[in-house]
């Protein structure tokens, strides 16, 4: 792999394609990840998997060059020091209790045994398995199997976090404090990258998502930026008003508006507009007239959950 | 949500060497291999014969013993190449045993329970990760092969008049090359196997089958075209003849089936290239195709 690609903060993939015999995994992936919460959507079998474990230098890409902070894997030390991998599969080397699996780990990555004590302390402490660490992991919950490969993957810092599903089989309050811990970890400028069927959930954390679909790249970027170049999309904006139908009448009127729906409780307004830019301009104009007191305006679809459903549909078949 | 605090630290204290990481490996499978009770009732089985064999050496150095254990035995036991080859030859049939045994319980599981891509996330790569389990296996099987015959080789030196080491110390080469060479053939071909059935129990089938299969076929071969060559494919009659040699002891097999040194030498280290070859193949970390 040459050079050329690494860069020192974020995570590169530069035209790569990644072939299983005849079976495309993932074509011509141009990506640059920098720090904070990425999350990967696709349907299943889109190429996620295979994007994780060509991050994870798991399989080699059949093209192209990926750097991880500058890192290749053919330097293993340094490479997985610096990434931590939670599979998807709820699969274990056997016999092993929560706390050897951690601990194993940390001596696998190299730490002493002080170190690779210490800090299987405060991954178990993180994820709140400290109490179930001397069982076999055998008798785990499938939420505390989660769990434990959690802590296994965060358990010796590495700067690169890679989870696969990391949500899968966790009960509401587990999910909120995973959700809690990633954001928290996003916040102090580590890479993660995290796919996962549960958008709605991901995305409260996220900051920007990589959409893909049949092993081809459909978007990546902010959210919001995304949605807003999904241009043939009518973007739909909530405005809390005093006057909802008064206000739907006006915007109405404008061609560029194309659906309006009141809110449940009386008190608002969905609106579809085909140009936002005109749509903001026209809704500061009447709140500027005074008739209508306009309280909150929030986009209504700019979520992941609808640029999934806009570009790959629910079928899974990009549109 | 925006990236606003950069101050997450990374682990940045010393590492181990990386021998260290194949050694936890190793350490795993040990592990695992003795986690089960039929592992150490082969041990014990598999030790069993080196008691008789060193009940043998001391009667033929205590002639006073003999008198009184042998009763009615005017014969002495001599104590040569033989002696240590038929003591080679038990150990290391016993040793396939516990390789087909012991072999599935090291590989056969991580790839049942899909574990790979788990430990391959870890500075350790597919190379370390077989010889992490190799040496796992390979130290298991030197405990019943070559360490305790060179220590009954050097009981016997012990309780033999001198001249008898500086006499027979080739025996002493030829026990330790012998067996180190057979182990570390069953280890690959074991780890190799095991590789490729994901069912514990086939793999031990499987195991059984790769050594005495050829070895049918082999002779079959031999008796239809009358060529010693078929031979090539008898692994425990090559072995035969290498351990022979190897310790200087008589002959067993007639001259015309005798195979050359060479020959044999390069019949294994081909063996052991096919199978690092099918343990290449198999010991990935992808997990799906696709996903």
């Amino acid at each position: 792999m040459s050079d050329h690609a690494a860069t020192p903060d974020r995570i590169q993939f530069e035209n790569v394609s990644k072939f299983y015999g005849e079976v495309l995994g993932v074509n011509k992936v141009t990506l640059s990840i920098p720090p904070g919460v990425t999350t990967l959507v696709g349907p299943n079998g889109s190429g996620k998997t295979t994007l994780m474990n060509l991050m994870t230098g798991l399989v080699q890409p059949s093209s192209g060059t990926i750097s991880v902070l500058g890192l290749f894997p053919g330097n293993a030390t340094e490479f997985f020091r610096a990434v931590g991998y939670c599979t998807q599969f709820d699969s274990f080397p056997r016999g092993l209790s929560g706390w050897q699996f951690v601990f194993d780990s940390l001596m696998l990555h190299g730490m002493d045994k002080m170190d690779a004590f210490r800090l299987t302390v405060e991954a178990l402490d993180r994820v709140q398995l400290g109490d179930a660490a001397g069982r076999p992991i055998a008798s785990y919950s499938k939420g505390m199997r989660q769990k434990i490969r959690l802590a296994q993957a965060i358990a010796h810092h590495p700067r690169v976090l890679i989870l696969d599903e990391p949500l899968n089989g966790l009960d509401p309050m587990a999910r909120a404090e995973s959700l809690t811990l990633f954001e928290e970890l996003g916040r102090q400028g580590m890479h993660l990258v995290i796919s996962s069927h549960i958008l709605d959930e991901v995305d409260r954390i996220s900051d920007r998502v990589v959409l893909i679909t049949g092993g081809y790249l459909i978007a990546e970027g902010n959210i919001q930026q995304v949605r807003q170049e999904v241009r043939d999309k009518p973007m739909q904006v909530l405005i809390r008003c005093d006057h909802p139908e008064l206000l739907a009448s006006r915007m109405f009127s404008i061609n560029h508006c194309v659906e309006a729906r009141l809110h449940a409780d009386g008190q608002g307004v969905f609106l579809r507009t085909g140009d936002i830019d005109q749509f903001y301009s026209m809704l500061n104009g009447i709140a500027a007239e005074g008739l209508i007191k306009i309280n909150a305006v929030a986009p209504a679809d700019d979520d992941a959950n609808a640029i999934y459903q806009y570009l790959i549909g629910s079928d899974g078949s990009a549109s | 949500m925006s990236v606003y605090k950069h101050d997450y630290r990374p682990y940045t204290g010393k590492v181990t060497p990386r021998w260290m990481r194949i050694y936890v490996l190793s350490r795993y499978g040990a592990a695992e291999a003795w986690s089960s009770k039929i592992t150490v009732g082969l041990f014990v089985l598999s030790l069993l014969p080196l008691v008789i064999f060193l009940i043998g050496i001391y009667l033929a150095n205590n002639p006073l013993a003999r008198a009184l254990i042998l009763k009615g035995s005017s014969g002495t036991m001599d104590i040569n190449a033989g002696y240590f080859l038929k003591m080679l030859e038990f150990q290391s049939w016993l040793a396939l045993i516990l390789t087909a045994w012991i072999a599935p319980r090291l590989i056969s599981f991580d790839l049942a329970d899909n574990a790979l891509p788990i430990l391959l996330s870890h500075p350790v790569s597919r190379f370390g990760y077989v010889l992490g389990k190799f040496l796992a296996l390979f130290m298991f099987l030197s405990v019943v092969t070559w360490v305790p015959c060179l220590l009954l080789f050097g009981y016997q030196a012990y309780s033999s008049p001198l001249p008898w080491f500086a006499a027979h110390f080739s025996i002493a080469v030829g026990l330790f090359t012998g067996a180190v060479l057979w182990i570390t053939v069953l280890c690959i071909l074991g780890l190799a196997l095991s590789s490729w059935v994901k069912w514990r129990v086939v793999a031990t089938g499987a195991i059984f089958a790769a050594v005495f299969v050829p070895a049918g076929v082999g002779a079959i071969m031999s008796a239809i075209l009358r060529t010693r060559w078929g031979f090539l494919l008898n692994l425990p009659m090559m072995m035969s003849v290498l351990w022979q040699r190897m310790l200087g002891a008589q002959s067993i097999f007639a001259e015309k089936y005798a195979l050359p040194t060479p020959a044999i030498l390069t019949m294994l280290l081909a063996s052991c290239i096919c199978f690092a070859a099918m343990l290449n193949a198999r010991i990935r970390a992808r997990e799906v195709v696709r996903g």
